[in-house]
C-alpha cells in the first residue's frame, strides 16, 4: 500500500515504536521511528512528517532547546504533536499539542492519531 | 529471642533467630544456619544453648572460627559478639533480659505527693564542670576514693573503650552500668533513656552490685530526675537530714542511709537520659561512721564524665541506627519505584501485542496477529527474567547444588538465545570443551547467570548494529576446564562497542543499566551473586570499540570428589581475619 501519511514516533520503548509500526502501516501511514529526540528532530527537519508523537517524560530529559525546537517545527509546518507522558509532565516545559496519559491504551492512541491524520489538509506521502 | 545476623559476606542481611537447643552452622543444607561461602567447612561450627544464651564451639573446621577477631575453639557468646567463620562476618544479639515494661516494674519513679522518701538533694554539680575530669591536664584530687583506685587516664580509657564499637545501645548501657560499677562502690544502679517520641524517661538497664533480689525495687524521686534534665545538673542526694544523722533516735538509725547518684546524659544535642546509682549505710554503719557519706563530690564529677562520654556515643548509635533505617527506607523506596518502572514498559508491551492481535483478528491479518503474539511472548519472557532475578538477588532461592554437565547447562542457554540473535542478525557460535568433568553446581542458577551475561552481549551487539550501522555481530560462547586451578569457566564474548573504562566498574551495581530501558539493572548484580555462591567470580576485559569479553569462574566441584572437599575448604586468604 501507497503510504498517504507520514508519522514520526519518538518514544524510548521499543514496543511502542513498533506496535504503532505494525497497526499503522497497513492503514496507508509511513512510520519513521527513534528513540532519542534529537535524532526525532532531525528526522522533523528532514521529512516534515504530518504527525509527530512525542514522549513526554523522555522528551524533558533531553536539553530543553530540542522541546522549543520541536515546538517551533510544530508550528512552522502546522504538524499535528501527540504528547504521551503522566500527568505532571503537563505542567513541564511541553509543546502544545494533544495529549495521552500514562498509562494508555493503544485503540485510543491510535484512534486520536488517526483522527488528527484526517484532519490534514493534503494528505499527500512525502518523499523518503 | 537471640539471633545472628549476617553483616558480611554471600550471606549478608540475613538474619537467623536461634530458637532449637542446637544449631549448626556450615556450608552444607543440613545445617540450620547455612552459609554460602567457601571458606566456611561443610559442617564448621555448632550453638548449643546454654543458660539464655549459647555457646559457640568450633567443629574443627579448616579456617576457624572467630569471636570479636580472636580464633576460639569453644565461647560463650555476649550479646555483641562479632562472629566470624571464612569470609563471613555475623553480629549475634542475646535474649534481652528484662523489657523496659519489666524494668519499669523494678524501678519507681514518685512524686513528691505520694512520697515516703525523704531523699533530697545535697550536692548539685554543673555537667561542664564534672566532664572537666577527662581534661588531661588535671589531675584526679587525691581524695578521690574510687573502689578500685586509679587515676583520670584510667577512667578515660576505660570509658572510652566501654563506650566504643558497639552499635547495640542495650549492649552499650550495660557495659556503662558495670564500668560504673569497677568505680564506684553502688550497690544499685539504672539506666533510663528519654523516649524520643514521648519524651518521658524509660528505664533501659538496672544492675545490683550484690545478690539483691530483683523484686528490690528502686525508688527515683520525680523531682531529683526533674531537677537533673532540666539543670543540666548531677545531684547527690540523701535521706538523711543532716541534723538527724547522729541522732539515736532518727529513723535514719533505724533504717540506715540512702544516698544516691543522679546525673544526666548530656550529649552535644541535649540529655538523652540519666543515670542513677545508690547505696545504703546500714544503722551499724551510720552509728560506727564507717558508711556515711559513700558517696561524695568526686563521684559526681566521675558519674557525669562518665555520663557525658556515654551520651555522645548513645548519640551516635542513635544517629547511626536513624541513618541506616534511612538509607534502608530509601533504597526499598528507589527498588520500587525501579521496578515499577521495568514492569509498567513490560505490561505496556503486553497491551501493544493484545492490541496488534485483536486488530489482526478484526481484520483477518494473520501477520499482524503473529506480530501482535511475539511482542507478548517476549514480555512474557521479560517478566519471567525479572522475577527470577529478584527471587535470585533477594536470596529467597537457596541454590541446590546437584552433579551436572556444565556444557549442557550453557548449551542450553546458547540455545535459548538463537532465535534473539538470528532476529539481531548476531552470529551466535558455541564452542564447549569436551569433555569436562561432572562437576557439582546449581544448574538453575549457573542457567540464569549465563544468560543474563549472553543476553547482554546480544543487546550489545544489536545497539552496535542499530545505532552505528555496524555489521557482522559475533558472540562466542564457550566453556574451559582448570584441573590445576580448581576452576571452571564459561566465557562470553562479544565484538560490540565495548564498555567505557568508568562505566565498567558500575556495571555489577544494583540498579544500574547502560542499556537504557531494555536493562533492569538486575542481570549482573544476580550473576555476580551466582557466581561468588559457587565460589567463584566474573571478570570482565572491554576495550571501547572493539568488544567485550565477560568470564564466569565457578569452583569445580568434582561430583565423585564430594566427600573429599567436604572438609577441605578453599584456604581462607587472610593469616588473620
Amino acid at each position: 500500500m501507497v503510504p498517504r501519511y507520514s508519522v514520526l514516533v519518538v518514544d524510548p520503548l521499543e514496543e511502542t515504536r513498533e506496535v504503532l509500526r505494525t497497526a499503522l502501516e497497513p492503514r496507508g501511514v509511513r512510520i519513521l521511528a527513534t528513540d532519542q529526540p534529537a535524532r526525532g528532530l532531525a528526522l522533523a527537519r528532514e521529512h516534515a512528517p504530518d504527525l509527530i508523537v512525542l514522549d513526554v517524560e523522555h522528551l524533558q530529559a533531553a536539553p530543553a532547546t530540542v522541546a522549543d525546537d520541536f515546538a517551533a517545527q510544530s508550528r512552522r509546518h502546522a504538524t499535528p504533536l501527540v504528547l504521551i507522558g503522566s500527568a505532571r509532565h503537563r505542567r513541564g516545559r511541553v509543546p502544545a499539542g494533544e495529549f495521552v496519559a500514562k498509562p494508555y491504551h493503544y485503540g485510543p492512541l491510535i484512534r486520536k492519531i488517526e483522527e488528527l491524520l484526517a484532519q490534514v489538509p493534503q494528505p499527500v506521502a512525502k518523499a523518503a | 529471642m537471640p539471633s545472628l545476623f549476617v553483616y558480611r559476606g554471600n550471606d549478608q542481611g540475613l538474619r537467623f533467630e536461634l530458637s532449637e537447643e542446637v544449631l549448626g552452622l556450615g556450608r552444607d543444607t543440613g545445617n540450620h544456619i547455612q552459609i554460602h561461602d567457601t571458606e566456611v567447612s561443610r559442617r564448621h561450627a555448632e550453638l548449643r544453648r546454654s543458660g539464655k544464651t549459647y555457646m559457640l564451639s568450633d567443629l574443627a573446621s579448616s579456617n576457624g572460627t572467630f569471636v570479636n577477631g580472636q580464633r576460639v575453639a569453644s565461647h560463650k557468646l555476649v550479646s555483641g559478639d562479632q562472629v566470624q567463620l571464612g569470609g563471613t562476618q555475623l553480629l549475634y544479639t542475646g535474649a534481652t533480659g528484662d523489657t523496659s515494661s519489666d524494668l519499669a516494674q523494678k524501678i519507681d519513679i514518685i512524686t513528691r505527693q505520694q512520697a515516703d522518701d525523704e531523699s533530697r538533694i545535697v550536692r548539685s554539680i554543673a555537667q561542664e564542670e564534672g566532664s572537666r575530669i577527662f581534661d588531661s591536664r588535671l589531675d584526679l584530687p587525691r581524695n578521690l576514693r574510687l573502689s578500685h583506685g586509679g587515676n583520670n587516664l584510667q577512667v578515660i580509657y576505660r570509658t572510652a573503650l566501654a563506650v566504643s564499637h558497639t552499635l547495640d545501645i542495650d549492649r552499650l548501657l550495660d557495659r556503662i552500668l558495670r564500668l560504673i560499677f569497677d568505680w564506684v562502690e553502688a550497690d544499685r544502679g539504672c539506666i533510663m533513656l528519654v523516649d524520643p517520641d514521648t519524651k518521658k524517661l524509660v528505664p533501659k538497664v538496672r544492675s545490683n552490685r550484690r545478690k539483691q533480689s530483683d523484686d528490690d525495687r528502686i525508688t527515683i524521686s520525680q523531682t531529683i530526675l526533674d531537677y537533673v534534665m532540666q539543670h543540666h545538673e548531677g545531684v547527690l542526694t540523701s535521706d538523711a537530714r543532716e541534723d538527724d544523722r547522729w541522732n539515736p533516735a532518727a529513723s535514719i538509725v533505724r533504717a540506715g542511709v540512702r544516698e544516691a547518684i543522679c546525673v544526666p546524659m548530656a550529649g552535644r544535642y541535649g540529655v538523652v537520659g540519666v543515670i542513677y546509682i545508690d547505696t545504703r549505710s546500714s544503722p551499724q554503719q551510720v552509728q560506727g561512721r564507717a558508711g556515711v557519706n559513700k558517696f561524695n563530690d568526686e563521684h559526681l564529677k566521675l558519674m557525669i564524665a562518665i555520663a557525658h562520654q556515654a551520651a555522645l556515643a548513645i548519640e551516635d548509635t542513635q544517629y547511626y541506627s536513624a541513618m541506616v533505617q534511612a538509607e534502608r527506607l530509601a533504597a526499598v523506596g528507589q527498588t520500587i519505584a525501579t521496578l515499577s518502572h521495568h514492569i509498567k514498559n513490560i505490561l505496556q508491551g503486553i497491551r501493544g501485542g493484545s492490541y496488534l492481535i485483536k486488530d489482526g483478528l478484526a481484520h483477518h491479518d494473520e501477520t499482524m496477529v503473529g506480530r501482535g503474539w511475539e511482542f507478548v511472548e517476549r514480555n512474557q519472557e521479560k517478566i519471567s527474567n525479572l522475577v527470577m532475578d529478584m527471587l535470585t538477588f533477594s536470596k529467597e532461592r537457596e541454590p541446590e547444588a546437584v552433579p551436572g554437565d556444565l556444557n549442557q547447562v550453557v548449551a542450553e542457554v546458547v540455545e535459548l538465545v538463537t532465535v534473539r540473535a538470528r532476529d539481531a542478525h548476531v552470529d551466535l557460535v558455541w564452542q564447549p570443551t569436551v569433555p569436562l568433568p561432572t562437576l557439582t553446581f546449581d544448574p538453575e542458577g549457573i542457567h540464569r547467570a549465563v544468560l543474563n551475561v549472553a543476553s547482554n552481549a546480544l543487546d550489545a551487539c544489536a545497539v552496535a548494529a542499530e545505532e552505528q550501522g555496524r555489521a557482522a555481530g559475533r558472540v562466542v560462547v564457550s566453556t574451559s576446564y582448570a584441573p590445576d586451578e580448581g576452576l571452571a569457566r564459561i566465557v562470553v564474548e562479544d565484538n560490540a562497542t565495548g564498555i567505557a573504562p568508568e562505566e565498567i566498574e558500575h556495571i555489577f551495581s544494583l540498579f544500574v543499566s547502560h542499556k537504557g530501558n531494555r536493562g533492569t539493572g538486575l542481570g549482573l548484580p544476580v550473576s555476580e551473586k551466582i557466581m561468588k555462591e559457587h565460589g567463584g567470580r566474573i571478570t570482565v576485559d572491554s576495550e571501547p570499540g572493539k568488544g567485550s569479553r565477560f568470564t564466569l569462574e565457578l569452583r569445580a566441584v568434582l561430583a565423585d570428589a564430594i566427600s573429599q572437599t567436604a572438609e577441605q575448604p578453599a584456604p581462607s586468604p587472610r593469616a588473620t581475619p
